[in-house]
């Protein structure tokens, strides 16, 4: 029991890191563009099927299938930004998010058109078998996953907090009409933003792709649901809260998966999930001398 | 008229309002002033409804409206003009004044009122069938003032009413802020202007941190050092 | 009537109420991604109605209507102080934790020799209310666009009186609306009422048209492109979201047209046209202005 414990909750720290990445990415659009951009998974989507275009024509590696993935998620972004947020300002949020609605349906069928079976193969990235560690199964990939995700939250962090791109981006966010007046080009930083989240969106794809070793066009589905869940449950709008809301993902699913099966597992997220929103909300409107907001 | 007595309003665990206590007289234009932070627009939202003070005491004519709803302050006679979101965008002129009198029932009064506001605002006359949203910032406000008369209040509240407007524009605006006032109605205003507003009320308050550390008449607030300072040494840019 | 064209209109008609669901909510200011939970609940309690219960139509239509509204209620009250986002994701987990009871719940009984009723994530199979009574295809079409019909005939009045003048101020700034007297969070709380209702009607029609539903159909596909028909069509009148149906399952979804790469055009077609009208194609500017012409 204790030794499930202890499995479960590694193996969920590691699929968490993905989604921590998801969320992560996420975030920064959300952060900067107070927009939610639905085609943030498709994208990546788009980026792995490029790399496994890449893989079955040419006979291509690993590494470069990874790079063409990023890029290629990159790619979409910069086109899903320019069709879906840079064109709509002002008040036009939930057109731009359901823009980006119609521009994943579009993403899923050009998936299709360009490898129509269900599924393909993907390289895996480490192709060994897991190790122990103190009677803990551990898999590769998964640990490189896990080690990408700190990288990646710690460059984002610098990025974010020590550079003058990151001043510039977190006044953005603040207050957009003030950026502007001190003369920061928010359009940029906005477009800089997104493109940096595609391309963090699009390495968390791709590990997870390798490590499960094929792609399916529902998987742009299942990362925007993850990243969105990953990030509500973080409380919205913070790079820790994005990397705590994705371990805890990671954790309680795999928990659920152990001990109640799939369909509770996800009942039990959707549960949790519904909650934090929920409680967020009692705080300003049950407690009588808090403040109420219409 | 309205009686504010150690009002405390929180959001969550920062106090905005630590404990406001000041009073506007029935019949005079009394004005607010106080740097961005203080707490006014605060102060504004708690008497109105929309914030639910933590603690204390708010009372219109010895009528305790503290905690009450927002339509219910309106019920009392009292009308927000806020700050910013002047104006419904995609409702014409006419029906944005129609919001107003929303809790009204008298047809025949609604449309008196409707024509006394075209006379005292005649370019919103001009525009009665525009959609708001593409008024001028200045006919915004002026549209936003007469929405707020149409509930035919007893105290009306602004907040900020000559932001981000012209000159010209803001000197019309308290041009209307006196008129109203002579035709008996009673106005507290948040102001940054402190110029302007000398011109025009009667009594002083300046707010900091979520405190009152001023009260007095205008040629108190002419002597007084903090507000010469802070108000009235160089006009403020914004 | 040809009987692909009546096909094609009655599935119009039927997303066309969850299509109008989503656009009520969005009238005052909230965007739902969960209004396929309230078709799912609408067409399960009125499937149980006829098919297990043998009960009349109109009564297990009027039950799923109802049970939808009590559902939306119970994901407004607790939810409706949310704003944005917020609202949107507990709307889509409350949506999701819908869809894995229904494919929990098992509620199956023993008719003329056979199984019918919930049957968890396997379906509902046997809500042959339609076919026992000889109804023909049209008429059930006509049935629907009746109802249709009714309803937007409602929303219409609805429009034009004191309550829909208070919907359109909580829908255009909340603040404003309370400063103008307006109790918001009631006017909300009424029309969630009716959108769980509309959802809920539409998939009673909707679980007796196909005989079989399942917890699959109700999941977030549904829901966002309800939402998104409303964006579509226009957000100035209830005719809007019908025409957003009409669009997609009407010109594109039937006619065959650009087969195999529609959504590559419609996909194009939704987001170019929401750059030129971010409110639809019947928003509120176009009706103004129409309204004007008429006057004159």
């Amino acid at each position: 029991m204790a030794h499930d414990l202890a499995q479960n909750t590694v193996d969920g720290l590691m699929t968490g890191s993905a989604y921590a990445m998801l969320a992560l990415g996420f975030t920064l659009i959300f952060g900067v563009m107070r927009r939610l951009n639905l085609s943030y998974g498709p994208s990546i989507m788009i980026g792995a099927y490029l790399g496994t275009l890449v893989h079955l024509q040419f006979g291509m590696g690993a590494a470069v299938v990874a790079l063409v993935t990023v890029l290629g998620a990159v790619a979409a972004g910069f086109y899903v930004e320019r069709l879906c947020f840079a064109p709509m300002r002002g008040q036009a949020a939930t057109a731009s998010m359901v823009a980006s609605f119609a521009i994943w349906m579009q993403l899923e069928e050009l998936a299709t058109l360009l490898l129509p079976r269900h599924s393909y193969p993907f390289p895996a990235l480490i192709a060994r078998p897991p190790f122990e560690i103190a009677g803990i199964l551990i898999r590769a990939d998964r640990l490189l996953t896990l080690g990408a995700a700190i990288a990646a939250m710690l460059a984002l962090w610098l990025l974010v907090h020590r550079s003058r791109f990151g001043l510039a981006l977190r006044a953005t966010a603040r207050d957009r009409a003030t950026a502007r007046h001190l003369g920061i080009d928010v359009d940029r930083i906005g477009l800089i933003a997104f493109l940096g989240a595609s391309a963090l969106g699009g390495l968390a794809g791709m590990l997870v792709i390798a490590a499960d070793q094929q792609i399916t066009p529902m998987f742009g589905m299942w990362a925007t649901f993850k990243g969105l869940v990953a990030m509500m449950l973080g409380g919205l709008g913070s790079i820790p809260g994005a990397v705590i809301g994705g371990l805890l993902l990671g954790v309680v699913e795999a928990h659920g998966q152990w001990f109640f099966g799939p369909q509770l597992r996800d009942l039990l997220v959707y549960a949790l999930l519904f909650l934090c929103l929920v409680l967020r909300a009692g705080i300003g409107a049950g407690v009588p001398s808090a403040e109420r907001r219409i | 008229m309205l009686d504010v007595r150690d009002v405390v309003t929180a959001y969550g665990k920062i106090e905005a309002l630590k404990g406001v206590t000041l009073s506007v007289a029935e019949g005079r234009i009394t004005c607010l002033l106080g740097p961005n932070g203080a707490g006014k627009t605060t102060l504004m939202y708690s008497i109105a409804g929309i914030l639910k003070p933590r603690r204390g005491r708010i009372a219109l004519k010895d009528r305790e409206i503290t905690g009450r709803a927002p339509d219910q302050v309106v019920q009392a006679g009292v009308a927000l003009v806020p700050e910013n979101r002047l104006v419904f965008p995609q409702m014409s002129v006419r029906e944005n004044l129609t919001a107003g009198a929303y809790l009204r029932r008298d047809r025949a009064g609604i449309a008196a009122d409707m024509e006394r506001m075209f006379q005292r605002f005649p370019r919103l006359k001009e525009r009665e069938g525009q959609l708001a949203g593409t008024l001028s910032g200045g006919e915004q406000q002026m549209l936003s003032v007469a929405r707020a008369l149409m509930s035919r209040p007893r105290l009306l509240l602004m907040d900020e009413p000559s932001l981000g407007l012209a000159p010209l524009v803001v000197e019309e605006i308290f041009r209307i802020v006196t008129e109203l006032n002579r035709d008996g109605t009673t106005i507290f205003l948040v102001e940054q202007n402190a110029h302007m507003a000398l011109k025009v009320a009667h009594h002083f308050y300046l707010m900091e941190q979520g405190r009152v550390s001023f009260s007095g008449t205008p040629g108190e607030v002419e002597e007084a050092e903090v507000i010469q300072r802070a108000y009235l040494g160089s006009r403020r840019a914004d | 009537m040809e009987p692909h064209l009546v096909g094609v209109l009655t599935n119009i008609g039927m997303i066309a109420f969850v299509a109008l669901s989503a656009y009520l909510l969005l009238l005052v200011g909230e965007i739902s991604f969960g209004q396929q939970a309230f078709f799912g609940i609408g067409a399960y309690a009125a499937g149980i109605g006829t098919a297990v219960l043998d009960l009349p139509l109109g009564l297990a239509l009027a039950i799923g209507a109802i049970a939808a509204a009590i559902g939306q209620l119970a994901l407004a009250l607790p939810t409706f102080r949310l704003r944005g986002l917020y609202f949107a994701m507990a709307s889509l987990a409350f949506a999701e934790m819908m869809r894995i009871v229904l494919e929990l719940t098992q509620f199956q009984v023993e008719r003329d020799g056979e199984l019918v009723g919930p049957n968890g994530a396997e379906g509902f199979r046997g809500i042959r209310y339609i076919f026992e009574r000889g109804i023909e295809p049209a008429e059930f079409l006509l049935l629907v666009a009746a109802l249709l019909a009714a309803t937007l005939a409602l929303l219409a009045v609805l429009e034009r009186s004191r309550f829909g003048r208070r919907l359109r101020m909580v829908g255009e700034d909340e603040l404003l609306a309370a400063l103008s007297g307006i109790d918001v969070f009631r006017t909300k709380l009424a029309m969630a009422a009716a959108a769980g209702a509309l959802a809920g009607l539409g998939g009673g029609l909707y679980a007796h048209a196909s005989t079989y539903i399942e917890p699959r159909l109700f999941d977030v596909m549904l829901g966002v492109h309800s939402l998104a028909y409303g964006l579509i069509g226009g957000l100035g009148t209830a005719l809007g979201p019908l025409l957003g149906v009409g669009l997609d399952i009407g010109l594109l979804e039937s006619t065959q047209m650009f087969a195999g790469y529609r959504m590559i055009v419609f996909g194009g077609l939704v987001a170019v046209l929401l750059i030129w009208r971010p409110r639809g194609l019947l928003d509120e500017r176009l009706l103004h202005r129409l309204a004007r012409i008429g006057r004159r």
